[in-house]
């Protein structure tokens, strides 16, 4: 079948070029239109729902809100687990679901869901979160004012009314949310002690108000053959529509809300604040919906700022704070670099090892092509081009030409050998000869990386789309070895004088003693690289493990956290202190910094007492890690009240798609009782805290929220006739500042609230707060209520409808793994767990910890399945095997590298053994293959002297295909931008792989070989 | 002094980067006040009326609504039949006193001369007599008229009313030209200083007042001092409180009868409790606690800071990086050794608040004089929260 390929191919040249003429611009068309991004794109599927309940605490969202949005959305199909968390004012359920299923779809089913679900009236309507994905934030501003003429309030205006509507309506943007200054609301102050005197009740107010406020249509007349339209515009104006609002009449005398309250301008209570450079500040952050592409999303926001900025009144701006384009970039010219750099090295190798340009171009050309033809692949599949995707291509750099160097080598050495003969003739042999074992090389090089197809979770979105790419380009580069190489062999090649350079045979000179060395101890050689690999395998099991390694984004941020019950304005006022400081100390190396304290009003579970530090750097810092590092422990040293934990934007934003724990590591303890909890985590604390390795610890303490809890007293109540609705609505609304209607001006819309006057002064006041009964009763609350000031929970967190706390820690100079062993073992030695209290382990050690267990089952299956495409090559099983004893060899320079380099065994170091395994499998099918077609041509000459020949023949295109391979990977251990941390692990193995791969089949492969069939005559059915 | 110099500064450099404000517990003086609602009103006693004498017929008012009046002044007049009769009769009785007085000089002397009776002369004596005593009763019932009889020269029907006290009319309550009985009341007065603030108390506090406290209200930005001189024994149905009156001493221009107002009730002497600044109280564990500055670690941290002191010394940096030069070095002596001294800085004091005002809060639990950290009780509160976490990290 690849015969009749070649020769069809090689009869219809022109063709042959025209359609690969096509492909190539097609080709092209798609690398330049493919979503560039800085990651995959790694969130789970996942819907949430927020529900936002103004003023309620923890607790009661949880029983009223939380829990019946969870078991409404339980039994759904596809469901993977359900989290949530609670916090006072907002409800947060995250469904997470099947990877498969299309985010519409189950968006539309948890809609459906949500319409049974049953939540008290005025509790707050259920929502769906943006259709976005974890990294959606990518474009950050700040809506800036130099001239000092706005206020906070009204620059936050503009953010809602001018901003947001007009980056909104940017193809691509789910929703743009603005933090930060406060919003604007009506507030009519009513003194409740004085109701008395006008003989009303604070219902009495909110009803006028309510009732007040008003707009009617009243269909249309018809006059003089025209329709008029009726209209009743009721809706308040001004403040004084408020103000002279009747609340009651009586004998002709109004009395209206001028006269029983007074009316101005306010904020509303907020939940979150912005601080920038140690002055608070409003900024908004832009939304990417779910699958569209990033660079192209924030190229049309960048447009679009200057149609804001000219909207915005003079002297206010937009200015960009984070965007991050400039990361993905960074991270795509890293890889870009790296895979040009690669590129070239390999013609360079090419061209020392052919010294002919001829046959180099072809090689060379078979390149571009085979990326091309990735590119057409990754365009078709939707992959995006990111740091992942590209460094599959950077890896696979040097396997591309492997194909093409065969058959190149192989025809350029026979025409070399028959100068005279016909060409065609000999081209055609030439590729025949190799199409066969090429094209199992190239199924097994893509065979291999399937398992990495087959990892779940975030390992599997991280992995696969560079094992994606690895097998397109590979599929790529058979298409041109098979079909366009021989073409243009056929056109191009010519027969020269000499087929042996300087370089050639200074290599031969030495390498053939060498190699009758092994050939004549070929026991003693197998034994003892058999005996290394064991004692480096064994090494490997004991070196530290970790998932991922960390990715620099050239950024440094904080997530700062503060006690719980930690007021706003307190964070708001250490995060300005915090920016002062930075500012005043590294002023050579921060540009500015900005603090995003609380949560911004949509939808996020952040609170008071937790705040996200950025720093913009200056573009000149020589050691990022050595300032990062410094500024760290001065931080902690300097403000010793608050915890930081150092991260970068993405990165935090992957740790938060761990399962909801926002660290490297924790342990989940599931059950009931919150204070239990509590003292379960600190008993965990104990236990643990001399473990080594163990660098922080930190508890999510969910209790330590001071609240003041006001409970009817319902004989109280009878005694004065008033309802629990007329306390629960005066402390929701009046005390609560719940907005009891909107005055609507164009398309704003500000709360009008019936605010207690003083009633937020101190606890005492609370408790003084005056009601006054429909009779006419004036009661205190603490007349009618108990009012008393307990610790209650901060926040409720919850996992497939159980409460659970996070206990998360930080290891460093240690491999997780083990520390969660030593651990483990300990937490179950020491600590008492009651029943119905049970713990996990979780965050990233958990993915790693899964891939790992995953990779357990795969990797034998693979092998099984090189074994049988080398059987199916071979038609020999024991051919199979020899070729397969070459992976260890492979994996001795791998592991000496990774011990050396001091690297952990990561997901990154494993491609590259998974890389290697296929470099020693494509090195050995070459080896192996020819050699068994010189005992075909020769049969009767000593299976020795045929090996040395053989391997002194096949000497150029092993070394050829290794040393492209070295020299295309070698950039990716030099490079040195944004990501490149992340390829490093991989660089460092497959660099180690290939020498003492390339290596060891040269030596011992040909030995085992004599070992293998020493005693075996040769029949024709051998070689197929 | 030099040592104290050491002490001052080592404290200032290895505490926080904030510093931690501290005060001792004083004996405090606690007025305990509560607002309530208030409305001015007079008792009824307060309120005059000014009532005919006479029936008539109203003829004219000398005096307006809201006019202030003096003591005596005219304030209406009333055209009476009775007053006209009143007056000519008693015009008609002096001409016949006149005449009765002539007639009986005139017998006296012929009696004297013999030439009538005595029974003539005691006759007419007696008739003298009759008409005397009845012009002294008319005179004295013009009198309580306000009618000076002897500059009577003739008949009048004209009554003028007069107010009895000084005050401020407050209703004219007859209109003109109408007829008036006697007895009708005409028109009111309000007699100044005379006002009372009606406040409402809820019970807790009602049990509370006495006779004689304070009770301050607020009337257009004036702070009004009125004391409290009746607590009324039925609760007020309405409202269901208990109503207080307090006298307004002060004499007040424009104060309107019915105005509601904000009251403030000051209950009895001052108590005078153990108290410190509520700034300095945190709500720890379920508990109100106070943070107390432990005094044994001063020493300890006194000889780590001589080095550093001589360190400055040498180097020249100013305060403000010394500060950090000492944290830092503290790290580097042992994690250990570091959060102890953290966390042996401040103990907590549980505390039970008993009374509260403005600024500070009676608490028990405390002793006098002992020192707590008077504001900023959250940073500690952080520190020693952030402690039991266990770690501190780099």
């Amino acid at each position: 079948m690849l015969e009749k390929l070649i020769e069809l191919s090689l009869r219809n040249k022109v063709l042959v070029l025209v359609l690969f003429a096509v492909i190539s611009a097609f080709g092209f068309k798609a690398y330049q239109e493919i979503p560039v991004d800085a990651f995959p794109d790694i969130t789970p599927k996942q819907v949430v729902i927020y529900t936002e309940s103004p003023g309620n605490s923890a607790e009661d969202i949880e029983k009223l809100i939380t829990y019946p949005i969870e078991s409404a959305v339980s039994g759904m199909a596809g469901v993977k687990l359900i989290m949530s968390n609670s916090i006072f004012g907002l409800s947060y359920v995250s469904i997470f679901f099947e990877d498969d299923m299309d985010i519409y779809f189950l968006r539309q089913l948890v809609s459906e869901r949500l319409g049974s679900v049953d939540i008290p009236n005025g509790w707050g309507q259920p929502q769906l979160g943006p259709n976005t994905t974890g990294l959606g934030q990518v474009f950050w501003y700040q809506v800036k004012d130099s001239t000092g003429k706005y206020s906070l309030q009204e620059i936050r205006e503009l953010q809602e009314y001018i901003v947001t509507p007009l980056f909104k309506s940017v193809p691509g943007v789910e929703e743009v949310i603005g933090w930060g200054g406060d919003e604007k609301q009506y507030n009519v102050l009513i003194d409740t002690k004085q109701l008395q005197n006008f003989g009303i009740t604070y219902s009495d107010i909110v009803d006028a108000l309510q009732k007040s406020n008003q707009a009617a249509g009243g269909q249309y007349l018809e006059f003089n053959r025209e329709q008029y339209l009726i209209r009743g515009a009721g809706l308040y104006k001004t403040l004084d529509d408020i103000r002279n609002t009747v609340v009651k009449s009586a004998q002709g005398q109004s009395i209206t809300i001028g006269d029983v309250a007074v009316v101005e301008t306010g904020s509303a209570p907020r939940f979150g604040s912005i601080s920038i450079d140690g002055s608070e500040a409003v900024m908004g952050m832009v939304l990417q919906r779910t699958a569209t592409n990033a660079a192209k999303v924030v190229e049309r926001i960048k447009e679009k700022i200057e149609t804001v900025n000219s909207t915005l009144p003079d002297g206010v701006t937009i200015e960009t704070i984070y965007d991050r384009t400039e990361i993905t970039h960074k991270a795509v010219s890293t890889m870009t670099s790296a895979l040009t750099s690669g590129v070239i090295l390999v013609a360079i190798v090419l061209f020392l090892f052919l010294f002919e340009l001829r046959s180099a171009f072809i090689v060379i050309l078979s390149l571009p092509l085979s990326l091309l033809i990735a590119f057409l692949m990754m365009d078709y599949y939707n992959l995006s081009a990111n740091l992942m995707s590209l460094s599959g291509l950077a890896i696979a750099v040097g396997m591309i030409v492997d194909g093409t160097i065969v058959i190149v080598e192989n025809s350029f050495r026979k025409l070399h050998d028959n100068p005279d003969g016909d060409k065609f003739t000999i081209v055609y042999d030439a590729a025949r000869e190799v199409a066969t074992p090429v094209t199992f090389a190239v199924l097994i090089i893509a065979a291999v990386f399937i398992p990495l197809l087959s990892l779940e979770g975030l390992a599997g979105k991280l992995y696969s789309p560079m094992a994606l790419n690895i097998v397109f380009v590979m599929l790529g580069s058979l298409l041109v070895a098979l079909i366009l190489v021989p073409v243009l062999i056929l056109l191009l090649l010519k027969p020269t004088g000499s087929g042996e350079n300087a370089v050639m045979k200074a290599i031969k000179k030495g390498y053939t003693p060498l190699l009758m060395f092994a050939l004549n101890n070929a026991k003693k050689m197998l034994l003892s690289v058999s005996v290394i690999f064991l004692i480096l395998a064994y090494v490997l099991t004991q070196q530290g493990r970790e998932f991922m390694p960390e990715l620099n984004e050239e950024s440094i941020m904080y997530r700062v956290i503060a006690i719980p019950g930690t007021a706003l304005t307190q964070s708001t006022e250490t995060a300005g202190e915090v920016e002062k400081y930075i500012l005043k100390n590294y002023p050579d190396s921060v540009e500015s910094v900005l603090s995003m304290i609380g949560r911004s009003e949509k939808g996020e579970t952040a609170q008071g007492n937790y705040m996200e530090v950025l720093l913009t750097l200056k573009p000149n810092i020589e050691n990022l890690e050595e300032l990062t590092n410094e500024m760290n422990e001065d931080l902690e040293h300097h403000f010793t009240y608050v915890q930081f934990v150092p991260t970068q934007p993405i990165a935090m934003r992957i740790e938060e798609l761990l399962e909801g724990v926002k660290a490297e590591l924790a342990v989940k303890i599931y059950g009931d009782d919150q204070k239990i909890l509590d003292s379960i985590s600190k008993d965990i604390q104990n236990a643990i805290s001399d473990v080594d390795g163990l660098e922080r610890m930190e508890v999510e303490s969910q209790l330590g929220q001071a609240q003041i809890k006001i409970t009817p007293d319902y004989l109280a109540l009878a005694r004065y006739g008033i309802r629990v609705d007329e306390v629960m609505d005066i402390i929701r609304n009046g005390i609560g500042e719940e907005p009891i209607s909107e005055k609507i001006e164009g398309i704003r819309r500000f709360g009008i609230v019936a605010k207690v006057k003083d009633a937020k002064k101190d606890v005492e006041s609370i408790k003084k707060v005056t009601l006054r009964s429909k009779s006419g009763a004036l009661v205190t609350l603490d007349q009618i209520c108990k009012v008393e000031i307990l610790q209650g929970a901060a926040f409720i967190k919850r996992e497939n409808l159980s409460r659970y706390m996070v206990l998360s820690m930080e290891v460093d100079g240690r491999d997780v793994a083990s520390f969660v062993e030593e651990a483990d073992r300990l937490i179950k030695e020491k600590v008492n767990m009651p029943t119905g209290y049970y713990i996990g382990w979780a965050g990233d050690f958990k993915n790693m910890k899964e891939a790992t267990e995953k990779l357990m089952v795969i990797i034998p299956i693979t092998i099984m399945l090189v074994i049988l495409l080398l059987y199916t090559a071979f038609n020999s099983l024991g051919k199979a095997m020899i070729i397969l004893l070459n992976v260890p060899f492979g994996f001795i320079g791998g592991i000496i590298a990774l011990v050396v380099s001091g690297i952990y065994l990561s997901v990154s170091a494993i491609v590259g053994f998974l890389a290697i395994f296929a470099i020693a499998i494509l090195n050995g099918i070459v080896l192996v293959s020819f050699i068994d077609e010189l005992r075909v041509k020769f049969p009767h000459v000593a299976l020795k002297t045929l090996l040395k020949d053989a391997t002194l023949l096949r000497l150029r295109p092993v070394l050829m295909t290794a040393f492209t391979t070295l020299f295309g990977i070698l950039p990716l251990l030099y490079a040195s931008g944004v990501g490149s941390e992340i390829q490093y692990p991989l660089a460092v193995v497959i660099t180690g792989g290939i020498i003492s791969s390339t290596l060891l089949t040269l030596l011992i492969l040909p030995s085992t070989y004599l070992l293998f069939y020493k005693n075996e005559h040769l029949c024709e059915d051998d070689v197929r | 002094m030099n040592k104290l110099l050491l002490i001052t500064l080592t404290l200032a450099s290895t505490l926080f980067a904030t510093e931690i404000p501290t005060a001792k517990v004083e004996v405090h003086k606690f007025n305990k006040s509560v607002e309530l609602n208030a409305q001015v009103i007079q008792l009824s006693n307060a309120q005059q009326s000014i009532t005919s004498l006479v029936a008539g017929h109203l003829e004219k008012y000398y005096v307006k609504p809201a006019q202030k009046v003096a003591e005596g002044q005219k304030v209406a007049l009333i055209e009476s039949i009775i007053v006209s009769k009143m007056s000519a009769n008693y015009l008609a009785l002096k001409k016949q006193l006149g005449a009765v007085s002539k007639n009986y000089t005139a017998t006296k002397e012929l009696y004297e001369k013999g030439m009538t009776s005595m029974q003539e002369l005691n006759n007419q004596e007696i008739k003298k007599s009759e008409i005397n005593a009845q012009l002294t009763a008319l005179e004295s019932q013009l009198d309580t008229l306000g009618i000076d009889a002897a500059s009577l020269k003739k008949a009048t029907a004209n009554f003028i009313l007069r107010a009895h006290s000084s005050g401020v009319v407050s209703a004219l309550l007859k209109p003109l030209h109408s007829s008036v009985n006697v007895s009708d009341a005409i028109l009111s007065i309000v007699k100044n200083q005379a006002y009372y603030v009606k406040s409402f108390l809820p019970i807790e506090y009602a049990t509370k007042v006495n006779v004689g406290d304070k009770i301050v209200v607020k009337y257009a930005q004036k702070n009004i001092i009125t004391h409290i001189t009746q607590i009324l024994p039925t609760v007020d149905e309405v409202t269901q409180r208990v109503v207080v009156l307090s006298s307004v001493d002060e004499k007040i221009e424009n104060l309107f009868l019915g105005t509601y107002l904000k009251s403030t009730v000051y209950f009895g002497d001052a108590l005078e409790h153990m108290a410190v600044k509520k700034s300095a109280l945190s709500f720890f564990n379920n508990e109100w606690v106070v943070f107390v500055p432990k005094m044994e670690e001063e020493h300890h941290e006194a000889e780590a800071g001589h080095d550093e002191h001589s360190d400055e010394k040498h180097e020249d940096e100013d305060h403000d990086e010394h500060g950090e030069e000492a944290g830092h070095d503290d790290h580097e002596e042992g994690e250990g050794e570091h959060h102890e001294e953290h966390e042996a800085a401040y103990t907590l004091t549980v505390v039970k608040i008993i009374a509260e005002d403005e600024d500070y809060v009676a608490v028990e639990g405390l002793d006098l004089n002992a020192e707590y950290v008077s504001d900023k009780s959250y940073y500690v509160k952080s520190m020693i929260l952030k402690g039991s976490l266990g770690g501190h990290g780099h």
